[in-house]
């Protein structure tokens, strides 16, 4: 385990020196949010059930955003190449990847979301769903961003066919999601369970598919 | 499968040999659609050092890409029963921080020892120590270069450097210092496969490989 804890100990020292780029992506986060009411005009009656489903809807693409370059610098550096010799393996180097990108993206974003929910005249009881859901929801996102990143690794055009890719796989996860925190039967409802079943396919899958397209992607580019 | 008649006809040519050594058989590898190495057997035992030469394009970084894994082989069999070391054009280092970060992640993912001193006694063997606690990104190309040899301090004895110009952008200074590292590992019993001029560890007499090169 020990080179596993390392390669997430590498990733949160480089996200630390590069950590304008989680401002980036928070201030991305509440200019989506805030710019709905601003659209939708100022009727409460309207916006009112609309806060979840704007949040939901500005995390997915926040979250998704800062995948483009999540293996681009590493092939670049030629740390894959030697990811790929080493006791690590291609597998737990993304399960490792989706970890540590989750801890510096999905994480600062669950902290806002009070905020946010506050913003948006959320009433206090719907919070717990809201913040387990999406807590949940931005792991299963992140483990579908490392699969898009991975599969796009090395293709030109990579963040726009990464979003093709993507977007409609979270369908599954947008849907649970968004139903699982508005529920009115308290936090652990049938459709949180039926996300965590979706997070739990993404968990044993992501890895597997993302070292088998990282294999294929550098054997094609490498030099 | 013709693959498996190589892997055959390998352990009958060669059969108390294979423990600690590398072993090329009719190795062939395509890039694109072009045949880059075709038909090309090797051997090299503990303790042996070899000069891989050849003109540009005849296939030397990626035979060395192949050995490490990194692309498949079209044909052939290639058997090493030792760990790899390789340090190809690119240093593997992340530009984010600093080197010393750099040299003590790849030793953890690597099961090497990380101890303070293990990792200081590999930054000094390039004389590294005065910009190893720098960004890698604001040092120089060679400086670069040092910290990605360091490596082969932590390297286990038995085990195959795979070198790739390794002299690309080093001082004179640093290209003695290479020299005397990778003669001390072949003569502790490792193995070193080196794309390089043939004045590389001239001292240690060292074998080469010519690759001709099929595309003109």
């Amino acid at each position: 385990m020990k080179p596993f804890f390392a390669q997430i100990e590498r990733d949160l020292l480089i996200a630390w020196q590069n950590r304008q780029d989680l401002g980036v992506m928070l201030v991305f986060f509440v200019i989506i949010i805030a710019l709905f009411p601003l659209a939708i005009g100022a009727n409460a009656s309207v916006l009112d059930p609309l806060g979840v489903p704007v949040i939901w809807i500005a995390a997915l693409l926040a979250i998704l955003a800062g995948f483009d370059r999540l293996f681009a610098q590493d092939v670049r550096d030629g740390w894959l190449d030697q990811i790929a010799l080493s006791q690590l393996g291609l597998g737990w180097y993304a399960l490792a990847k989706a970890i540590s990108h989750w801890l510096t993206a999905g994480l600062p974003l669950l902290i806002m979301t009070p905020l946010m929910a506050m913003m948006l005249n959320i009433p206090l009881q719907q919070w717990p769903p809201l913040l387990i859901a999406l807590l949940i929801g931005s792991m299963g996102l992140t483990l579908l961003g490392v699969i898009g990143a991975a599969l796009a690794e090395g293709a030109r055009r990579g963040t726009a066919l990464m979003a093709l890719l993507i977007l409609p796989l979270a369908v599954p996860l947008l849907i649970f999601g968004t139903l699982a925190s508005q529920s009115d039967r308290g936090i652990i409802s049938p459709h949180l369970m039926l996300l965590g079943a979706v997070f739990a396919l993404l968990l044993a899958l992501a890895p597997l598919v993302a070292a088998s397209a990282l294999e294929i992607g550098e054997t094609e580019t490498g030099l | 499968m013709t693959n498996n008649d190589h892997i055959k006809t390998a352990r009958k040519a060669a059969p108390n040999t294979a423990d600690h050594s590398l072993q090329i058989n009719q190795l062939s590898v395509l890039r694109g659609m072009v045949l880059v190495i075709s038909n090309l057997s090797h051997q090299q035992n503990a303790g042996d050092i070899c000069c891989l030469t050849g003109p540009n394009g005849a296939g030397k970084s990626t035979l060395l890409r192949t050995i490490a894994g990194r692309l498949p082989a079209a044909g052939g069999h290639i058997a090493c029963p030792v760990p790899i070391i390789y340090v190809g054009h690119t240093d593997g280092l992340s530009g984010a921080i600093s080197g010393r970060e750099n040299l003590a992640g790849w030793a953890k993912i690597n099961g090497f020892s990380t101890t303070e001193t293990a990792i200081d006694t590999a930054l000094s063997s390039f004389a590294t120590n005065r910009f190893a606690d720098l960004p890698v990104r604001v040092l120089s190309r060679g400086q670069r270069r040092r910290l990605a040899l360091a490596r082969l301090a932590l390297a286990p004895a038995d085990s195959l450097l795979l070198l790739d110009e390794p002299n690309a952008g080093l001082d004179q200074a640093s290209s003695r210092i290479l020299d005397d590292i990778v003669q001390k590992h072949a003569m502790a019993g490792g193995m070193v496969l080196a794309a390089t001029h043939l004045d590389f560890a001239a001292a240690a007499k060292p074998r080469s490989l010519h690759l001709p090169g099929l595309v003109t």
